[in-house]
């Protein structure tokens, strides 16, 4: 097992910048997920570091080695795809056995090595099955013991899980979390479902156009987004923006003010233009507020269309009469619109003039200028000296 | 739901549809009588126009009769010749005029002759030896060269690419001067090898300017095939320990193997049936690496042809193609029925 150190890597592609600048660290037995909408940069990343791509700038460590100019089998990595790519000319054996018999172990500790791997990811008696034969759940469980066969330093899996059907995926989504606590590996993880990358990992890379946005522990990226896009990229539904300009006494958005002391708001003057966030569960009904700690000033709207998801509803708020509710907009980007979701017991129904509060201390500012956060929390402007001092951005 | 005619029975729906009102007094307005199928028809009609009527209400007769038609045509052609040659070879000698359809005697000893008067098992070994080399030459480089061409983006593929195809149009007989010129020239450093310096009369005087006639056909039959092997698959394999070469041999050749085998018996064929550089490239001598067809003319004697050894030794020689054919077809189709992906 071992430490894997991106220095400063950029891969282009003749014009085009695929990965720009990218340095991260991930520690020895670390989980390590890359998540990022497609073709933000996250597989040539990966490739790099599993040596199909050199990068064009920049260097690769694993362990203490430099690796950046070495040939994918010497690096000592092993990896998962996701067209899962058993070689379909060979039975299961022979491909969780490919590596070994590459590195001429006799074949007494092929045979015991194999049948142990077969044995972590339960495979025990299909050995002599073709890949063609097995479900897409085997095969990848296949692909997964021939990448943990030879005992590799690091882990590299690239969307395993993407093939498979939605109930397989939330399966071998534990099997995967199980096995890295059992190998106690390293794994750098691959995936635009940020749903897979928050469950399993121990830190979040989140990327966008070839760029690290921000590296950190999930809750930390879902709690204290460093810019617009983490913000908006991380959580399910996502998270809603309005933007808004920084007045005397707090925010001004076209729909609602949010009264806070902005000089306790780092980076930014009263007049610049500030885009605010808040994510569909710290929106309440105003009959709620007691239960909010920071509660804001109530907010008119109107109900526009419910989404009952069983453990909770998803409620489409319109803030304005000028608001169609028209679908080509996305909920978080629209102006006029909140998304909100409230318990199922919660008595509401479409089209509903209701009151709105929005929780100060889960509210996010963001420059909107260039997206980067601000502040997470807000107090009052009345309780600012006994309030909670709200969490400065990292900048 | 209340009309029985809308059930969903399939009997029932059998019922009402198949059965149309079937009256022969039934009248067009103009006095003629409706046809109502093909038994009336067949009242006051010939054979021939009876097939016509067939032919027209069910096409796919016609087409299987064509295909009959052609498929007796072809084999025909193809096959009569090879009739005529083993009647030819069975005729005694001297015997020769007047064959029609049966062989004047019969002298199965040509067979045995063959080998008695020359020694025809040395040209055909020397065949043997040129072919398998040739298209162990051509395989291997071509599939370096499919490899490349198939799957690395790198600049000028795709002009040379055309220049190699380009290169195959050209006729042979544009490379036989100079190439004759160079392999009769005397190069120190083949010496050891030929014993005079020359390539003339060795198996490289053949192998060399064949391969390379034949190479650019097996490069595009090996690049398409390369090219569809998906990239994971190289990736796993390179990640689990090759080099892009082993992966070639290891997982890309063989999930290839429809395509490699396709370019092999090609160029086997291809290169054991080539007349122009067979001929010239060697002084005939059986002891200085003539191919067959050296053998089938050495029965053309000053003042004697004796046809029906040159008819025997046709048919030997003919037999061992024959035979990688048919073995190659059943290795083409089951590795295409195996070579299932999933990409």
């Amino acid at each position: 097992m071992a430490r894997v150190r991106l220095e400063n890597v950029t891969k282009r592609y003749g014009e085009e910048t695929a990965v720009d600048d990218i340095s991260l660290e991930v520690e020895d037995g670390e989980f390590v997920t890359l998540v990022g909408p497609s073709g933000c940069g996250k597989s040539t990343t990966m490739e790099t570091v599993a040596g199909l791509t050199r990068p064009t700038e920049g260097r690769i460590y694993i362990g203490d080695d430099d690796v950046t100019t070495l040939a994918p089998k010497d690096r000592g990595v092993a990896m998962v795809f996701q067209n899962i790519a058993l070689f379909p000319h060979m039975d299961v054996y022979e491909n969780i056995s490919f590596g070994l018999r590459l590195r001429k172990y006799d074949d007494e500790e092929v045979r015991r090595r194999v049948e142990q791997a077969a044995d972590i990811v339960q495979l025990e008696g299909m050995l002599d099955r073709m890949p063609a034969e097995m479900s897409g759940g085997q095969q990848q469980r296949v692909g997964i013991a021939r990448a943990i066969v030879r005992n590799p330093d690091v882990f590299l899996m690239d969307e395993p899980l993407a093939n498979l059907d939605a109930k397989l995926r939330v399966h071998m989504r534990t099997e995967l979390q199980r096995l890295h606590r059992e190998l106690d590996a390293t794994v750098i993880y691959v995936t635009h479902d940020q749903a897979e990358a928050m469950t399993m990992s121990n830190r979040i890379a989140v990327l966008n156009d070839g760029r690290l946005q921000q590296i950190a522990a999930p809750l930390t990226c879902y709690n204290e987004p460093t810019n617009l896009f983490v913000a908006g990229f991380i959580g399910s539904p996502s998270m809603n923006f309005a933007e808004g300009q920084l007045v005397e006494n707090g925010l001004e958005t076209n729909n609602f003010t949010v009264n806070f002391d902005p000089t306790q708001v780092p980076g930014v003057t009263v007049g610049d233009d500030v885009t605010l966030g808040i994510r569909p569960e710290d929106v309440h009904l105003t009959r709620f507020a007691e239960t909010v700690g920071s509660p804001t000033d109530p907010i008119g709207a109107r109900t526009d269309v419910l989404e009952p998801m069983g453990d909770e509803v998803f409620v489409y708020v319109l803030l304005s009469e000028a608001a169609t509710g028209s679908m080509e907009q996305d909920p978080a980007t629209s102006p006029n619109q909140l998304l909100m979701s409230v318990t199922p017991d919660t008595d509401i129904e479409a089209n509903q003039e209701i009151n709105v509060v929005l929780d100060r201390s889960k509210i996010h500012l963001f420059d909107t200028a260039t997206g980067d956060a601000l502040v997470h929390g807000i107090t009052d402007l009345s309780d600012r000296e006994s309030g909670t001092t709200p969490t400065e951005a990292d900048s | 739901m209340s009309d029985p005619r809308d059930s969903t029975d399939p009997t029932d729906a059998g019922d009402t549809e198949t059965e149309p009102p079937r009256d022969p007094t039934l009248r067009r307005p103009d006095g003629g009588a409706v046809l109502e199928d093909d038994r009336d028809a067949e009242l006051d009609r010939g054979p021939f126009q009876q097939w016509v009527a067939d032919s027209i209400s069910n096409p796919e007769r016609v087409y299987r009769a064509m295909f009959y038609v052609a498929a007796v045509f072809f084999l025909f052609t193809t096959l009569f010749p090879f009739y005529w040659l083993l009647m030819v070879a069975l005729t005694p000698e001297g015997q020769l005029q007047d064959i029609v359809f049966t062989p004047n005697g019969f002298n199965p000893g040509a067979f045995v002759e063959v080998f008695q008067v020359i020694p025809f098992h040395v040209y055909m070994f020397n065949s043997f030896v040129i072919a398998l080399a040739s298209t162990v030459v051509v395989l291997v480089v071509a599939s370096l060269a499919g490899y490349a061409f198939g799957r690395l983006d790198f600049p000028g593929r795709t002009p040379l690419m055309l220049l190699v195809l380009v290169i195959s149009f050209f006729p042979p007989a544009a490379f036989f001067i100079p190439l004759n010129d160079l392999f009769n020239t005397s190069f120190f450093f083949l010496e050891p090898i030929t014993g005079d310096g020359t390539l003339y009369n060795t198996p490289f005087a053949l192998v060399t300017p064949l391969s390379a006639i034949f190479m650019p056909l097996a490069i595009f039959i090996l690049t398409t095939f390369y090219s569809q092997i998906p990239d994971g698959l190289e990736d796993a394999a390179r990640v689990e320990g090759t080099t892009r070469l082993g992966a070639l041999f290891r997982v890309i050749i063989p999930l290839s193997a429809p395509g490699v085998a396709t370019a092999g018996v090609l160029t086997f064929i291809a290169v054991y049936n080539e007349f122009f550089f067979s001929f010239l490239m060697t002084d005939g001598q059986p002891e200085n690496w003539a191919p067959i067809l050296d053998g089938i003319l050495a029965y053309q004697g000053q003042y004697q042809v004796m046809y029906h050894l040159m008819a025997a030794a046709s048919i030997l020689g003919v037999i061992p193609v024959a035979i990688l054919v048919v073995i190659a077809q059943e290795k083409i189709v089951s590795g295409l029925t195996a070579g299932a992906l999933k990409e």
